[in-house]
């Protein structure tokens, strides 16, 4: 009983977190601005939902099969974020009027 | 495994909407301003669709329905990075040649000066 009750509640966050996620793009009017709002989504919805499952699971193989989207999600979402955040950075014309920016020299 | 009615009925429910968020996500694709608008979007419905995986995978009782979320995990960052890789690599390639020619240019200018 007390199993179903944690389980239920984590996925419950985690959709949530979801919500909140989806919510934050048509909040915010910038990409990076809104990359912020969604990498919510790909870390802490993910763990808790999964969480929430695992533990409505118990041990055994198809949890630990959950175990390793998480990790897997969670090394790869910073990856993700960085590329899309370069992109956009490099292909921006005017990127001064959205934030500041800080030159950087690179180093050959 | 604890599986009844009720837990069966919530995760279903939950799916839902997830759904509905993957809509609200699609929506934010098409009339995101500009291309990484949409490759974030992209990117939370991948995201949104492996939950949505695991929890029908707990739904049916089908462990391999894990296999396909992970599958789809490494298909979504492949296609994220070969996607903002193409992008960068083609902008390096534009700056260099822009400084090429801006090299050429002034030497030139630099030969007509003599």
């Amino acid at each position: 009983m007390i199993q179903t009750i944690i389980g239920l509640t984590l996925v419950t966050l985690g959709v949530f977190v979801a919500c909140v996620a989806v919510l934050g793009t048509y909040r915010f009017h910038y990409v990076l601005n809104r990359m912020h709002a969604t990498a919510l989504c790909d870390t802490l919805g993910l763990l808790f939902v999964l969480a929430g499952l695992i533990v409505l699971l118990g041990v055994s193989w198809h949890s630990a099969k959950l175990v390793v989207i998480i990790v897997f999600m969670w090394l790869a979402s910073p990856v993700m974020s960085h590329l899309t955040g370069r992109a956009e950075i490099l292909t921006h014309t005017h990127i001064e009027d959205e934030c500041e920016v800080i030159p950087y020299e690179r180093r050959v | 495994m604890i599986q009844s009615d009720f837990v069966n009925s919530y995760l279903l429910g939950a799916c839902v909407v997830l759904g509905a968020l993957i809509l609200f996500s699609l929506v934010r694709a098409i009339r995101g301003s500009r291309f990484t608008d949409r490759i974030v979007a992209v990117n939370i419905i991948g995201t949104l669709t492996i939950i949505i995986m695991c929890i029908l995978s707990v739904y049916f009782q089908q462990p391999f329905l894990a296999d396909i979320a992970i599958v789809y995990a490494l298909l979504s960052f492949i296609a994220i990075v070969v996607l903002t890789r193409l992008v960068i690599v083609r902008r390096r390639a534009q700056e260099e040649r822009e400084r090429m020619e801006a090299e050429a240019a002034a030497a030139q200018a630099k030969g007509e000066g003599k």
